[in-house]
């Protein structure tokens, strides 16, 4: 879906990055969401062919897998196998964005969790290929809560957990699967079970601070009582500060 | 000879003392929020050096900073105990901003007591793990103590092999039930005290010289 800058309309296409540094006509920073534009089509060239939320039925098409024949074959007999084999090739940013076959579609039932899936794995392909730029993390940091500064000299560091509720542990925050665009790309309809399941998994093996919501959090105590460093300051979008054993003097340790 | 044994007893004397100069213990209030340890650490400071450690507060987690008053010298039977204590904030498993909100409290700045009170429990955890010597374990006792946290952090202490007093605080309040403090830790000894009042504040100081003297 396209933005719109709500001061003087200028439209943007789906996922621009141009917004991030502010309307180029007028200045502003502050957009909705433009429903029902011809900039839609626009939007869909950006892999997200596969997204379930359009009303359309732009669907992800078996057939255009390995073993298109033989799901062909069984689709009707065996949907679960299907879903596993085209889950694997629409797990191919390229065969998803590029062979949307619209002779051929088949609507997925709605508990099928193919798109859902190869979604998630276009947004982290998207989120693997891209380095935040300083303008996002400016925003970032405005947006945020505002009551602690960056502490990102010599002495602390700067951890990113992208969301919210998923503060990610510094030693982890490098791993692709810990990474998702801070942009919000991939948080529109996407927020599925499958997402969840995996937010889920990551705080099961990595959290000490989980951030349920700003102002709520919970405490893994065991995790905050193992590790060495400690966090010092905490910041509304998920990231936090942490006092690293380097900056420690040797009577510390 | 008896010349020789009075060399050696001095030298010992001021050997002791020596150490016990150098490096008094530092002994960590631990226990979860609303407990009553900051009431404690300023009823121990205010009796042995007059001053107090910092605010308190029937609002919970009120310490967010962990709060140390050094060189408290208690005197037991003539003997002195040197001790740094180390008020920590309150630890909890949860921290909602919600729950300032029913004390008058503007939603931002319960938002930020509970991110503050977060960092808190992590600085508390880190300590516990690096900086104390020992631990003062406070519990209202007119509340369960059979929680996640209670058995977690005793747990962590005995692992640590630290030495611990437990004490079950605000005896005062009608609803203190002191058996049920001790029946929750059986391995450890329980003291029952008021700090608000000072009730039973030389028993404290008796085994505070005996456990970390």
């Amino acid at each position: 879906m396209p933005h719109q800058c709500t001061s003087c309309g200028h439209v943007f296409p789906d996922g621009s990055k141009e917004m991030l540094s502010g309307c180029p006509d007028c200045g502003g920073n502050k957009f909705q969401f433009k429903p029902g534009s011809v900039d839609d089509a626009g939007g869909s060239s950006t892999d997200r062919s596969g997204s379930p939320t359009t009303d359309e039925n732009v669907t992800i098409d078996p057939d255009s897998g390995t073993d298109g024949p033989a799901s062909a074959s069984t689709d009707s007999s065996s949907p679960s196998a299907d879903a596993g084999s085209s889950s694997r090739s629409a797990a191919d940013p390229a065969a998803a964005g590029t062979a949307p076959d619209r002779d051929a579609e088949v609507t997925m039932t709605p508990d099928d969790e193919v798109p859902d899936d190869a979604a998630e794995d276009d947004a982290q392909a998207s989120a693997r290929s891209e380095i935040v730029s300083p303008d996002e993390l400016a925003v970032s940091e405005s947006s945020g809560s505002g009551t602690s500064s960056p502490q990102d000299g010599d002495e602390t560091r700067e951890v990113a957990g992208t969301r919210p509720d998923d503060a990610t542990e510094p030693d982890d925050a490098t791993e692709p699967d810990d990474v998702t665009d801070p942009d919000g790309d991939a948080d529109t309809a996407e927020s599925d079970s499958g997402l969840d399941a995996l937010r889920e998994e990551l705080n099961d093996q990595f959290e000490s601070i989980r951030i349920v919501s700003p102002g709520q959090y919970e405490l893994n105590l065991m995790e905050l009582y193992d590790r060495q460093e400690y966090i010092i300051s905490l910041q509304e979008d998920g990231r936090y500060v942490i006092e690293m054993p380097g900056d420690w003097g040797p009577d510390d340790e | 000879m008896g010349l020789l044994t009075n060399l050696k007893d001095s030298i010992s004397k001021v050997s002791d003392r020596l150490f016990a100069d150098e490096e008094p213990k530092r002994i960590g209030i631990y226990g979860p929020p609303n407990a009553g340890k900051t009431t404690l650490a300023n009823r121990i400071a205010r009796d042995w050096t007059g001053d107090a450690v910092g605010p308190e507060s029937h609002v919970p987690h009120e310490t967010r900073r962990a709060r140390r008053k050094e060189g408290v010298e208690i005197e037991r039977n003539g003997r002195t105990v040197t001790i740094d204590i180390v008020d920590t904030p309150g630890v909890t498993t949860k921290v909602d901003y919600k729950e300032f909100l029913d004390h008058d409290m503007e939603k931002d700045d319960a938002v930020r007591r509970s991110r503050e009170a977060t960092e808190g429990v992590a600085e508390a955890m880190h300590w516990l793990r690096e900086d104390v010597d020992g631990v003062i374990y406070v519990l209202d006792s007119t509340t369960d103590p059979f929680t996640q946290v209670n058995t977690m952090l005793i747990g962590i202490i005995e692992s640590q092999d630290l030495p611990v007093l437990i004490l079950a605080n605000k005896t005062d309040l009608p609803e203190s039930n002191i058996q049920r403090v001790a029946n929750a830790f059986p391995q450890h000894e329980t003291i029952p005290l008021s700090a608000l009042e000072g009730d039973n504040m030389d028993e404290v100081y008796d085994k505070i010289a005996e456990y970390f003297g």
